[in-house]
C-alpha cells in the first residue's frame, strides 16, 4: 500500500518535471523580441542577410523548434548547457559563479526570518488579543506590504550614504586583494544590507504561519487537558504546543528554501549583488535563451527538491500524517 | 494527502510561470538609441510658403550656442587641472574606480557586449590603425601615416615602429592582415565584419607597410573601419576556431593598448592595469577598476558615497545639477550623436501624404521638449537629421515650430474635423493613432507624452502605448530586417551614435529598401534620394560629397521620412579630487583611452 503511494508520488513529480522543462523551453521563445541583438551585437540591423543567417545558424536557432527542444533534453541529461548568447561564457560557469552569492543572502535571510518569525509569532499567539499581539500583527502586515526596492533604497541611503557605515553595492570590494579575516568581514559587511532587506520582508510570512498555527493548537482539547492536569505554562508551551505547531512552519520554510535558489531579482538589482536573480534578469532582457533555460531548470529542480523534502519531513514531525 | 501533493504541484508550476513572466519587465536598450548635440536649428521643412527664415524661427533658433559652449568650457577647465598628476614625477599611483551598468563579459572583440561602454572598454586594451581626436576626427595611431588614392579605393598605411603586444611580441602588418581576414570570416563580431565590408584584399608590402584594396570607392573608410576595428595578434588568435565561445585564461586579453585586463569577476568587476610600455607613452592612470552595477541609481548612490570615482554612462538630466553641486563631484557635458525622433509608417494612409508629415513636423515644439524633458541638456533637432555640431551639417536647413501653419496645411489638404469632436478625419476615419514607445526609456516616454499634446493642437488624436523593449522593436523593425515591413502607425525611435557620426551612412536611413535603405524603418521612398544615395558613396571629392549631403538634408527636411526631434547631450559625472583629466570626444563621450593618457600623448 505504502509503496504504491510512493510510485504515484514519483510519477507525479515526473509529470511536473516534464511540464516544467517544456515551459522552460517554450516561455522564452513565446516572448516577443529577438535574441539576435545580443548574439550579433548592437548594430544587428547593419548585417547583411547572409551574415545574419550565418550568425543564426551558428547558435542553432535555425533548427526547427522540435529539434531545439530535443537538444534541450539532451543538454539536461548531459549537464552541458552550452554558451550564453550574450557573453559567450559557458553557462555552467556563470551559474556556478552566481549561485553561491544568491544562496548566501537568501540562506541567511531565511534563517534570520525563521528565527524572528517563530519567536515573534509564538509570543503573539501566547498573548493573543492583547495590545502587544495586535500591535505586532498590524506591524507585520504593514511590513509585508513594503516594496522591496524601496526598502533597499532607504537602507542604502541611511547606512551607506548618510552614515557611511556599510558599502552600498556588490558582494566584495572590487580589486581589493583582501584575504583571510579581512575578506570574511568584507563579504559580511556587503551582505548585511541585502540580508536585512530580505529578512525584514520575509519575517511577516513566517510570523503569520506561526501565529495562526499556534492559535489553532492552543484551542485544542489536549491543551486544556494539559492545563487541567496542572502542567506549568512552560511545560504546556514546549511539551504540548510547540511540537504540534512547528509542522506547518517547517513546510513553509522548506518551500521557501526551494525558492531561495531563484534569487531575488529586485534586491540583487538594488544592491548590484552578483546573484542568480540578476543573471536571469539580464538573460530575460536580452532573450538569452540558453541562460534562461538553464537557470529556470535550476529553479525548477530546487523547488521540486524542497517540496520533496517537505513531503518527507512532514510525517517525521507530525506523526498524525504518517502512512494513512 | 495525495490531493494535497497534486495541488501543490500545480501551484508550483503556476508560481514558476509567474516568476518567469515577472522577470520580463524591464529591458535594456538594445539596437536603437539616441544621441547628439546641436547648435543651431533653422527653419523650414518643405512647407512651401512658410519657408522664410525670419518668421519661422520661433522658439528654437537662439540658444544653440549655449549648449554648444558647454563642452568647450569644461574641456578647457579640465586641461588646467590635468597638468598636475603628470608633471610631479614621484606621484602616488592613480587608481580610478569607474561604474558601468551591466556586465560586458570578458571584453575581447568577440565577447564584449554593448556598443557603449563595452566597445570603449574593449578599446582600452586594443588599438586601431587610426584614433579619433577630441573633435571626433580620425588621426593616425597604430599607423604612423595613412594615404588614400584618388578614387578612394586604396588606403595605404605604415605602422609605427617598435609597437609590442602585451606579451612582448612585436606588432607587424601581418597581424593587421590576419585581423582583417579573421573578422571577415567570423562574422559574430558583427560590428567589425560590417566595418570591413567592401575590403577586397589587404596587400602586405613588408612588416610595416600594407594597402587596403576596396571593391568600391569608400570615403568613410577611415572613420568606419580604420578608427573602429581593433587589431588582434595573429600568434594568439590563429588557434581560435570558435571565437565567440573561446575563453582566454583568466579572462585576460592580449592587445597593444594602454591597459591590460588582469582580472574579471562575472557580474562584479574588471581590473585593468596600465601598460607602462605603451607606444604613445605610459598612461596617466595606473589602475582602472570597472565596477558592474545593476542599474544607474546604484551607481549614482556609490559616487555620492565616494565608493566610485566616475560613472561610465550618461547621467540623466535631472541628476546633472544635483551631482555637480556636491563637492568634489563635477559634471562634464558635450555633444553626442544619438537621436530622438518620431517614426511613422509613410507607406500607408495618411502618412503617405506629404502634407500630413509636414504638419506633424510643424507641430513639434522641439525647444519645449528639450527644456521640459531634458532640462536643457539636449540639442534641438534639425529637421534635416544631421546634428548642427557635425561637419556635414547644412546650415540652410530651417526647422520651424508653427502649429497654425500645420493646421492650415491639413485644412488645405482636406483633412477636416467634420463631426466637430476635435479630431480631424481621413478617408472617413478619425485621425486617431497609437504612439508606440519602449517603457524602460523614461525620457522617451515623456517625449511621447508631449508629442500627444502637440499633435492634439493640430487635430490629430494620439495615445501612448508603452511596451517592453523587445515588443517595441518587433513592431517597428520586425526581425531587424526592413524587408519584413512595419507594424505600427507612429513610434518614438532613436538611433545609436554611429548611425549619425558617419554621415555616409545616411543612405541607409533614407534610400528606398531595394536601393540599400536597410535602416529605412518608415517605408519612405524617393527617386531623387535614391540617386543621391548612390552618388554619395562613390564621389571621390570631399567638397562634392558635402554638397550631396547638404542636398539630402534639404530633401529630408522637406519630405520628412521621419521627424527628428533632438540630440541628447552627453553628461558624465566624476570625482575631481581623484582624477580630473577627462577628454570629451565629440559624439563619443569620455570613455576612451584619450581620457587616461597624459595630455601630451593625446592626438
Amino acid at each position: 500500500m505504502r509503496q504504491r503511494i510512493d510510485i504515484r508520488r514519483l510519477a507525479q513529480y515526473g509529470v511536473v518535471v516534464v511540464v516544467a522543462v517544456t515551459l522552460n523551453f517554450l516561455l522564452p521563445r513565446l516572448m516577443p523580441g529577438n535574441p539576435l541583438v545580443l548574439i550579433a551585437g548592437v548594430d544587428v540591423g547593419l548585417l547583411s542577410p547572409e551574415q545574419r543567417a550565418e550568425v543564426v545558424a551558428r547558435v542553432g536557432l535555425d533548427a526547427p523548434l522540435w529539434k531545439q527542444y530535443l537538444r534541450y533534453w539532451g543538454d539536461i541529461f548531459t549537464g552541458d548547457f552550452g554558451y550564453s548568447f550574450r557573453s559567450g561564457r559557458p553557462i555552467v560557469d556563470m551559474i556556478r559563479d552566481r549561485l553561491p552569492w544568491t544562496l548566501l543572502i537568501t540562506g541567511l535571510s531565511l534563517v534570520v526570518s525563521a528565527v524572528a518569525g517563530v519567536i515573534l509569532g509564538a509570543l503573539s499567539a501566547w498573548r493573543r488579543g492583547t495590545k502587544r499581539d495586535l500591535g505586532m500583527l498590524t506591524g507585520m502586515i504593514s511590513i509585508e506590504s513594503l516594496p522591496s526596492f524601496w526598502l533597499g533604497m532607504v537602507l542604502i541611503s541611511i547606512f551607506a550614504v548618510q552614515w557611511r557605515l556599510l558599502p552600498s553595492f556588490g558582494a566584495v570590494t572590487p580589486a581589493s586583494d583582501l584575504v583571510g579575516w579581512a575578506l570574511t568581514w568584507d563579504v559580511i559587511s556587503h551582505a548585511i544590507l541585502p540580508v536585512l532587506t530580505l529578512s525584514i520582508l520575509a519575517t511577516p510570512g513566517v510570523y503569520m504561519t506561526m501565529r495562526y498555527s499556534m492559535l489553532e493548537t492552543l484551542g485544542e482539547d489536549y491543551i486544556r487537558t494539559a492545563r487541567a492536569k496542572g502542567a506549568g505554562e512552560r511545560r504546556v508551551l514546549f511539551g504540548h504546543v510547540a511540537r504540534n505547531t512547528i509542522a506547518p512552519v517547517v513546510t513553509v520554510l522548506a518551500i521557501r528554501l526551494g525558492f531561495a535558489f531563484g534569487g531575488t531579482v529586485i534586491v540583487e538589482t538594488v544592491f548590484s549583488y552578483p546573484g542568480l536573480g540578476r543573471l536571469v534578469f539580464e538573460a530575460v532582457s536580452g532573450r538569452d535563451y540558453p541562460v534562461m533555460q538553464a537557470a529556470f531548470l535550476v529553479f525548477t529542480a530546487a523547488v521540486l527538491v524542497a517540496n520533496l523534502v517537505a513531503d518527507l519531513l512532514y510525517p517525521l514531525i507530525d506523526p498524525r500524517t504518517r502512512a494513512s | 494527502m495525495r490531493r494535497l501533493i497534486r495541488s501543490r504541484g500545480m501551484v508550483l508550476l503556476a508560481v514558476l510561470a509567474l516568476a518567469m513572466v515577472a522577470c520580463g519587465d524591464d529591458e535594456p536598450e538594445a539596437a536603437p538609441t539616441t544621441a547628439a548635440t546641436m547648435a543651431e536649428t533653422t527653419a523650414a521643412t518643405g512647407v512651401p510658403a512658410t519657408t522664410q527664415p525670419a518668421a519661422p524661427l520661433t522658439t528654437m533658433t537662439e540658444e544653440p550656442s549655449e549648449t554648444d559652449e558647454a563642452p568647450t568650457t569644461t574641456v578647457a577647465e579640465v586641461t588646467t587641472t590635468s597638468a598636475a598628476p603628470t608633471t610631479e614625477p614621484p606621484a602616488e599611483p592613480v587608481t580610478i574606480r569607474a561604474a558601468v551598468t551591466g556586465d560586458e563579459s570578458t571584453l575581447n572583440p568577440y565577447t564584449y557586449i554593448s556598443g557603449f561602454p563595452g566597445w570603449n572598454l574593449l578599446m582600452l586594451q586594443y588599438d586601431s590603425l587610426m584614433q579619433l581626436d577630441k573633435n571626433g576626427v580620425p588621426r593616425p595611431w597604430l599607423a604612423s601615416s595613412v594615404a588614400v588614392n584618388a578614387d578612394l579605393t586604396e588606403y595605404s598605411f605604415t605602422l609605427e615602429e617598435g609597437v609590442t603586444w602585451h606579451d612582448g611580441e612585436p606588432l607587424t602588418a601581418h597581424d593587421v592582415d590576419f585581423s582583417v581576414d579573421y573578422y571577415i570570416n567570423n562574422v559574430e563580431a558583427s560590428r567589425f565584419a560590417r566595418d570591413l565590408r567592401g575590403v577586397e584584399d589587404l596587400v602586405v608590402t613588408d612588416d610595416h607597410n600594407a594597402t587596403f584594396v576596396l571593391s568600391a570607392p569608400n570615403a568613410g573608410f577611415e572613420l568606419a573601419a580604420l578608427a573602429d576595428v581593433p587589431i588582434i595578434p595573429r600568434h594568439i588568435w590563429e588557434g581560435v576556431e570558435l571565437p565567440s565561445e573561446h575563453q582566454f585564461e583568466g579572462g585576460t586579453n592580449i592587445g597593444t593598448g594602454p591597459y591590460k585586463l588582469v582580472e574579471y569577476v562575472d557580474g562584479q568587476s574588471y581590473r585593468l592595469q596600465a601598460n607602462p610600455d605603451y607606444f604613445r607613452g605610459a598612461p596617466a592612470v595606473d589602475e582602472l577598476v570597472v565596477i558592474v552595477f545593476a542599474d544607474d541609481a546604484g551607481a549614482q548612490a556609490a559616487i555620492r558615497t565616494g565608493e566610485v570615482d566616475v560613472i561610465f554612462e550618461r547621467i540623466p538630466p535631472e541628476q546633472i545639477g544635483l551631482l555637480d553641486s556636491q563637492d568634489p563631484l563635477d559634471v562634464i557635458l558635450g555633444p553626442e550623436f544619438t537621436t530622438q525622433m518620431i517614426n511613422y509608417d509613410a507607406s500607408k494612409r495618411p502618412f503617405d501624404d506629404l502634407a500630413v508629415r509636414q504638419a506633424i513636423n510643424l507641430a513639434m515644439n522641439r525647444r519645449d521638449i528639450v527644456d521640459t524633458v531634458f532640462l536643457g541638456a539636449a540639442t534641438v533637432g534639425s529637421a534635416g537629421w544631421i546634428h548642427p555640431g557635425h561637419p556635414s551639417y547644412n546650415p540652410d536647413i530651417a526647422t520651424v515650430y508653427d502649429p497654425a501653419a500645420a493646421n492650415a496645411l491639413l485644412d488645405g489638404a482636406g483633412y477636416l474635423d467634420s463631426d466637430g469632436d476635435g479630431v480631424r478625419e481621413f478617408d472617413g476615419q478619425p485621425m486617431s493613432f497609437e504612439i508606440i514607445t519602449n517603457a524602460p526609456d523614461s525620457l522617451r516616454l515623456r517625449i511621447a507624452d508631449l508629442t500627444v499634446e502637440m499633435l492634439g493642437e493640430i487635430g490629430i488624436h494620439t495615445s501612448v502605448s508603452a511596451v517592453e523593449t523587445g515588443t517595441w522593436e518587433q513592431a517597428v523593425w520586425p526581425g531587424f530586417d526592413v524587408n519584413n515591413g512595419r507594424n505600427y502607425d507612429i513610434a518614438m525611435w532613436g538611433w545609436s551614435a554611429p548611425v549619425q557620426a558617419d554621415p555616409l551612412r545616411l543612405p541607409q536611413l533614407v534610400a528606398s529598401v531595394p536601393a540599400g535603405g536597410f535602416l529605412n524603418l518608415t517605408g519612405y521612398a524617393s527617386a531623387e534620394m535614391d540617386t543621391l544615395s548612390e552618388r554619395l558613396g562613390q564621389e571621390p571629392d570631399p567638397a562634392e560629397r558635402n554638397s550631396i549631403l547638404g542636398r539630402m538634408q534639404e530633401i529630408i527636411a522637406e519630405e520628412l521620412p521621419f521627424v527628428l526631434l533632438l540630440y541628447p547631450d552627453g553628461a558624465y559625472v566624476y570625482d575631481s579630487s581623484v582624477y580630473a583629466d577627462w577628454e570629451f570626444i565629440a559624439g563619443q563621450g569620455i570613455v576612451s583611452k584619450l581620457s587616461l593618457l597624459p595630455p601630451s600623448a593625446r592626438p
